[in-house]
């Protein structure tokens, strides 16, 4: 399984990432997830959100995760983009692609990529207000 | 034995710097050294169960026996996506 993690402060350069996609003839399926930073935090109205990574464990944790997904499910390809740094509200802060023969699998795997990655990548976020402030995460 | 403590997150905020080291007797463990870090940093004390421990890019458990020259990361609980 060809696998790729990034972890930039680069906004998510959907259509670059698109054109370096590479197929082969027995694959059926690609699954493709997008997160994106939504405008409210709670109750309450944001502008944006503040990634910070511990980047070198966060990429290694992501790896591991690849690895148990290539033991779980026969997958052609895994590609994983996170931002870090600001990233506006409606922004791109995740993009996941899964390729596999069929699409039972892309899509078990990507769902189980991503809750996964909430649970093991050492990645926070702070809500940033309107006023471009920090809102006190703790 | 000395090891290197990295902070992430809020936790920089709560012990005011993004690490420092710690001297500590061999034999010790994660929660030997988390205790050592409250004596200089007491607003981590209140963060104890809610304390992710890793040790180089692996994530341990509390028990876990440290090394001279382990570099240990404290964070809190991960909200990546």
């Amino acid at each position: 399984m060809k696998k790729q993690v990034i972890i930039t402060a680069a906004a998510i350069n959907e259509a670059a990432l698109l054109s370096e996609r590479v197929m082969t003839p027995g694959m059926g399926a690609i699954v493709c997830f997008v997160g994106v930073v939504r405008g409210t935090e709670g109750n309450a109205y944001i502008s944006a959100l503040e990634y910070e990574a511990f980047q070198r464990m966060a990429e290694h944790q992501i790896n591991l995760l690849f690895d148990e997904m290539a033991r779980r499910w026969p997958l052609e390809s895994v590609r994983l983009v996170h931002r870090v740094g600001r990233v506006k509200v409606n922004e791109p802060s995740l993009w996941v692609e899964v390729i596999a023969r069929h699409r039972g699998e892309a899509f078990a795997a990507c769902q189980w990529l991503i809750d996964e990655l909430k649970r093991a990548a050492p990645i926070w976020k702070k809500p940033v207000n309107d006023d471009g402030s920090l809102k006190d995460a703790n | 034995m000395r090891v290197t403590v990295s902070f992430y997150s809020y936790f920089k905020d709560l012990t005011g710097c993004g690490g420092t080291s710690e001297e500590l007797s061999d034999g010790s463990t994660l929660e030997d050294l988390f205790q050592a870090l409250v004596v200089r940093f007491p607003k981590l004390g209140a963060m104890r169960k809610a304390t992710l421990m890793a040790v180089g890019l692996d994530y341990q458990q509390s028990s876990y026996v440290l090394k001279e020259g382990d570099e240990v990361s404290l964070f809190p609980p991960v909200q990546g996506g």
